[in-house]
């Protein structure tokens, strides 16, 4: 095979693990904050997307400012999901949270995904592109939109990682996220941290969406997906680690690619594409059922 | 000097949790009809030996020996059917099973047992443990207290030889306390073997027939509740903390 | 009288069979449909209600039971029942093979690891399709020759009847009460002398078989089978049925997945409705209804958690025991256990 392929290739396993660290840092985020992994969190990247689409279409937004509304707009749909249905998981009074968590954002997902079905249409859907044309290099054509999002992708991480390293709130989160305790003794209100979780992991989901969207498409299951590839990368993680789960998902979209790449069968590789994140999930569940790195799993008592 | 069969024995035990050593080494057999208070200060591997004992933990060195022979490696409810029973720190019921179905479940495991035997049995232990008048209630609903006493009495369907109690004692009010030394002497009286681990020292002096000390992983002390107390190293390893 | 509720039920079901010649063909797919959700839900009920195993892969099996009947019959002839049987046992191994593998998994771990084993299944059915016929369909030999539904229906019911027996049995022996341990706490079963791995890897092989048996059925009721009903969406509306009908019981599961079933076909239909004071005109778009049950299953989650049905199947239960209810003595009443 070509090294142009191979090159292309590895630049589009770029731009998708980008997005899957976007991803998969949310779901860390929010595991690591209210201990339970949210089933729904693929279908919140679904809405981001859609989201921008529709600033563009109806607002006329420019689609990086569509890009930053759908962020604005599916942080506070976040806020008030978690008002609504996660409450209880902080009360003594609810038993088995591991299995409140686990269906309540399951059958969020549900609605989401079947209320997008209709509210959007099932057709695939396309928003304009943040920047036009393609850029050559030698005798490789590559979309802008590729450049772009894997650009604002990782510029969207490092400022997370800023957040959390260097702002007061966002240190809080950290500290949060490693133990629930130390948070409380300080005089934080965990509360509001729960909020914030939910609501920055579901921005930078938004933000993948709305990233991704010029360039594969919207369609209203584009969540599932989505969904299994950030729960390999946080199971490798350990569901602990933030930095982990943005490294991971950058691992996994090359580790994507170059199995499409060499798969021997032409004709069933893009099918089977889909199947790597799941048979790497599996793998890594089997021989770890609790993750390889990153913080040891935090059962909710 | 009668010849008393070690029911459960752990021999040169060891168990490594990352960097630290929660068990070193450590040799400890139960003698039928013992009454061993298991002491020492927080973190000195108590709670791991009890684990590692009962089969709930495998040891990375040394062995374990129920009636002589090796356990090699078999999960923990193999040691619960063979009669070694045990109780946790905090209490673990089957909270949303009733009293009665908490009792049952052990009842049910024994070998060639029947519901109605084992319903019988229960109801035994229940008059025995002050719960029969609760036996449809769920066991999220009993009081901290009558859940220690459930928790025993889940044990004892077992018809368990040892029985390894885990900090029986933690939280509980005076009354409650006296109550549960009462039915553990009873019980000994009885025939049944008892391994104590707690930090009330008061009623630890007051039923063990012997005494052992761990510290650091290791066991500093194994002997007469009389002879231990005024033991050196003992005292420095308490007084070092 | 004791068990009044159980005479009631099982002459509410010789009417039921005794109508059924007079129902149309329609409703009566409806009601086929019903009780093949009805095996689907409460078997999951048992994975998931009794054992707390919160397995994503259940749908998965009934297709790996329909494709391995179908196949069978189609490939060697075989007569039809034994397809089926084999589906069940080939359900059986590989249930019992997840269940192994799932062993030191837990809540939603297994969920995910579930989730994955589903989606491969669907995408391998979906591509081999020299084999399976992929998304273009795999035709299936019908189970009778008959033009009417009516022999699919007592079959149906038989085969539900036969499975709720069977689980019910389970349910209420000392393996019903050691799932249960299980899922409260898989510790102390231990320490109780369960033997944990044992019965996880049973309750998924047994489960799973009883999700073949329906996937079989309806591999060779429906004429064609395709990979999607092993997909997430099918299993969501398994688990949506499961959870507002109450997970925990047997028979509130059956209920939820007739009751959902049900309202899902009545609501098929677009409906206006002209709200005569505000003078608006309402719009029901049939859309809408799987969204609608995504509602109903959040609140239920969040209000009533042990499902919707429960408290009427208890009261329901209740029914012939105002007398009995004034002894002083506690009865151990069995009806209270979780069959």
């Amino acid at each position: 095979m070509s090294w142009d392929y191979l090159f292309i290739q590895v630049s589009n396993g770029l731009v998708v693990g980008v997005i899957y660290s976007l991803i998969a840092v949310g779901v860390t985020l929010i595991y690591s904050i209210l201990k339970i992994v949210n089933f729904a969190h693929g279908d919140l990247y679904m809405l981001g997307g859609y989201c921008a689409y529709y600033a563009i279409a109806l607002l006329g937004a420019p689609p990086l400012l569509a890009m930053l509304v759908s962020m604005a707009v599916l942080f506070l749909l976040a806020i008030v999901l978690e008002r609504l249905l996660l409450t209880p998981l902080y009360s003594d009074r609810t038993e088995r949270k591991d299995e409140y968590g686990l269906l309540v954002t399951f059958g969020l997902a549900f609605f989401l995904r079947n209320a997008a079905i209709i509210a959007f249409g099932p057709f695939p859907l396309k928003p304009p592109s943040f920047v036009d044309g393609i850029t050559e290099i030698g005798d490789l054509r590559i979309l802008n939109d590729r450049i772009f999002a894997a650009g604002v992708g990782i510029l969207l991480i490092l400022a997370l990682l800023y957040f959390m390293h260097r702002t007061i709130w966002g240190q809080a989160l950290d500290a949060v996220s490693q133990s629930r305790d130390s948070a409380a003794i300080v005089g934080i209100n965990p509360r509001r941290f729960n909020s914030l979780a939910f609501g920055v992991g579901a921005a930078l989901a938004a933000g993948a969406g709305a990233l991704i969207a010029p360039i594969f498409s919207l369609a209203p299951d584009m969540g599932v997906l989505a969904n299994i590839n950030a729960y390999v990368i946080v199971i490798l993680g350990g569901m602990g680690s933030v930095f982990g789960s943005a490294l991971g998902g950058i691992v996994i979209g090359e580790a994507e690619s170059l199995f499409t790449a060499f798969f021997p069968d032409e004709t069933r590789a893009f099918a089977y594409t889909n199947a790597f994140g799941v048979l790497v999930l599996m793998l890594v569940l089997i021989f770890r059922p609790n993750g390889f790195f990153g913080r040891r799993h935090l059962r909710m008592e | 000097m009668s010849e008393r069969a070690i029911l459960v024995r752990g021999a040169g035990v060891s168990k490594r949790f990352g960097g630290i050593l929660a068990n070193d080494s450590v040799e400890f057999a139960v003698e039928e009809g013992d009454l061993i208070g298991l002491i020492g200060p927080n973190g000195s591997g108590k709670t791991t030996l009890i684990n590692i004992l009962t089969g709930h933990l495998r040891p990375d060195g040394g062995e374990v020996m129920l009636r002589g022979h090796s356990t090699g490696g078999q999960a923990a409810h193999v040691y619960a059917v063979m009669g070694v029973a045990r109780t946790f720190q905090i209490t673990q019921l089957f909270s949303r099973m009733t009293v009665l179905e908490n009792l049952l479940v052990p009842g049910l495991t024994r070998p060639n047992s029947t519901r109605a035997e084992a319903t019988r049995r229960a109801r035994g232990y229940l008059e025995f443990l002050n719960l029969a008048h609760l036996e449809q209630l769920d066991a999220k609903n009993l009081s901290g207290g009558q859940q220690k006493l459930l928790e025993l009495g889940r044990c004892l369907m077992l018809e368990p030889a040892v029985l390894f109690l885990d900090e029986p004692f933690a939280g509980v009010h005076p009354q409650l306390r006296d109550e549960l030394i009462k039915r553990i002497q009873e019980l000994h009286n009885g025939g049944r073997t008892f391994v104590v681990v707690d930090h009330d020292m008061e009623s630890i002096l007051r039923i063990s027939k012997r005494l052992v000390v761990m510290a650091r992983g290791r066991k500093i002390a194994d002997g007469l509740p009389e002879v231990v107390r005024t033991d050196q190293t003992v005292l420095s390893a308490y007084a070092g903390l | 009288m004791r068990h009044l509720h159980v005479y009631v039920l099982m002459a509410l079901a010789a009417l039921a069979l005794f109508f059924a010649p007079g129902m149309n063909q329609y409703w009566m797919h409806v009601a086929i449909m019903a009780m093949i959700y009805s095996i689907l839900t409460s078997s999951w009920s048992l994975l998931a209600g009794y054992a707390g195993l919160f397995s994503l892969g259940h749908m998965a099996f009934a297709s790996i039971g329909g494709y391995t009947s179908a196949l069978l019959v189609k490939w060697f002839g075989i007569p039809i029942p034994l397809g089926i049987a084999a589906a069940i046992a080939m359900c059986f191994v590989l249930g019992a093979f997840i269940g192994w593998v799932c062993l030191r998994m837990s809540g939603p771990y297994l969920a995910i690891f579930t989730l994955g084993f589903a989606e491969i299944i669907r995408i391998a059915f979906s591509t081999e399709d020299d084999i399976t016929g992929g998304m273009a369909g795999l035709h299936t030999e019908p189970i009778f020759a008959d033009t009417t539904r009516l022999p699919y229906f007592y079959a149906a019911f038989a085969l539900l009847a036969l499975s709720l027996l069977l689980m019910g049995l389970l349910v209420r022996s000392r393996w019903g009460l050691f799932l249960r341990a299980l899922r409260e706490d898989e510790q102390a079963a231990a320490a109780c002398g369960v033997a944990v791995a044992r019965f996880r890897i049973l309750a998924f092989a047994i489960a799973s078989s009883f999700a073949g048996l329906a996937g079989g059925f309806y591999a060779h009721y429906i004429g064609v089978l395709t990979p999607g009903i092993g997909a997430l969406d099918y299993m969501a509306l398994l688990v949506v049925m499961t959870v507002i009908g109450g997970m925990e019981r047997l028979p509130t599961a059956v209920g939820g997945a007739i009751a959902i079933e049900f309202l899902l076909e009545l609501l098929r239909g677009s409906y206006r409705w002209d709200v005569p004071l505000l003078g608006i005109t309402v719009h029901y778009d049939p859309q809408w209804r799987l969204p609608f049950f995504g509602i109903i299953l959040l609140l239920t989650m969040r209000f009533a958690r042990n499902g919707l049905m429960t408290p009427l199947w208890l009261q329901f239960m209740r029914l012939g025991e105002a007398r009995a209810a004034s002894a002083a003595v506690p009865v151990v009443r069995e009806e209270d256990s979780r069959a």
